[in-house]
């Protein structure tokens, strides 16, 4: 995990992670994005999907997105690479501490998932199903592998 | 290793993966997906919406599927039926899916191990369920207990999940031991084997 990863524990996602979602993500993420090899951390008892990347963003030569998904629909897609840039989509309550953020959905933004609750933004992705959610994920982040750039992540459209 | 391919432009990316998924898919598959992860119970309407059909269509495929024991169809309170995944058709699926990478002995070292975990977090915090633990969490801050925090809540989730996690384990086991006993007596050379 990189910096930064958690704030307080009132930000927990709601429920325990739910194997069967995270088994459907990865047989999308491995159908959809040829540069992704996604794994469970625990065949078995996984808490998280690792998704290894083998190309990073602006050029980083590893990454690697961690995916949880709770059987009360609570979601955390984490970006972390080897140039230690960090972001994140996540869905959970955050009991207004996110003054910016009108739904549970909301984005850390790069370099560095920062846990300062005034640069958390709302998520572009609305999306509710895990799959939609996830192939919204692999969007964003295809489209701003290809523009080099990390603002396409939360802008929501091509071109930002 | 191909390359990435290069994503099309698009205005907004819920609408740009709906659009996607509803060209690659038929009625039918979307329907199945959105019930597959829906536990509690919602309409055919609601279905319909989050598949991109009509809730005719929504319908004919949810009672199909209710058929066929993948769903759970139940009568809501104004008359209407509401839908769920069928818990027993979750539990068969993700024993498959164990079954098709472990073997029984190794099955049988990870649903100890599982176990164990499980005992783990009953001697720690002296209760006998997850749930049991927020309640003793809520009594302990009432009373403000000063070690209140000392419990994690992190635990409590982890501990449901391999809970969860272990049912399944142990599904997928049974199922295993029953297969040694169903149509066995016929042999290699039996039915199965000489038919056709």
């Amino acid at each position: 995990m990189g910096p930064g990863h958690e704030q307080g524990e009132s930000h927990s996602l709601r429920g325990p992670v739910d194997r069967p979602v995270l088994i459907a993500i990865r047989d999308l993420v491995d159908d959809e994005e040829p540069l992704a090899r996604p794994e469970l951390d625990d065949f078995l008892d996984p808490q998280t999907l690792e998704v290894q990347l083998d190309d990073g963003l602006c050029g980083t030569e590893r990454a690697r997105i961690d995916a949880q998904w709770t059987t009360h629909n609570d979601y955390k897609f984490h970006y972390t690479d080897s140039k230690g840039v960090d972001l994140r989509w996540g869905k959970h309550p955050h009991y207004g501490d996110y003054g910016n953020v009108t739904g549970f959905e909301h984005y850390h933004p790069p370099p560095d998932t920062t846990s300062d609750p005034s640069t958390v933004e709302d998520s572009c992705i609305t999306q509710s199903a895990p799959l939609l959610v996830t192939r919204a994920v692999l969007k964003l982040w295809r489209t701003a592998y290809h523009a080099e750039s990390l603002t396409p992540l939360n802008a929501g459209s091509d071109p930002p | 290793m191909t390359d990435s391919p290069v994503p099309g432009e698009f205005d907004d990316v819920d609408e740009a993966v709906g659009r996607e998924w509803e060209a690659e898919t038929t009625p039918y598959e979307r329907v199945r997906e959105v019930i597959s992860y829906t536990y509690t119970p919602v309409s055919a309407p609601t279905v319909a919406e989050k598949a991109r059909t009509s809730p005719k269509t929504a319908r004919k495929h949810l009672d199909a599927l209710a058929d066929e024991g993948f769903v759970t169809a139940e009568s809501g309170e104004n008359g209407g039926t509401r839908y769920r995944r069928s818990r027993e058709s979750i539990v068969v699926e993700q024993a498959a899916d164990i079954l098709a990478r472990l073997s029984t002995e190794e099955l049988v070292d990870r649903i100890e191990e599982l176990r164990e975990r499980i005992a783990g977090y009953r001697d720690e915090y002296g209760v006998d369920s997850p749930e049991e633990l927020a309640v003793e969490r809520t009594n302990r801050a009432l009373a403000e207990t000063p070690d209140a925090d000392t419990i994690d809540p992190e635990d409590r989730r982890e501990w449901q999940r391999t809970r969860r996690n272990l049912a399944f384990a142990n599904a997928a086991l049974s199922i295993a031991n029953a297969e040694r006993f169903v149509g066995g007596e016929s042999g290699p050379t039996g039915e199965r084997a000489t038919s056709r």
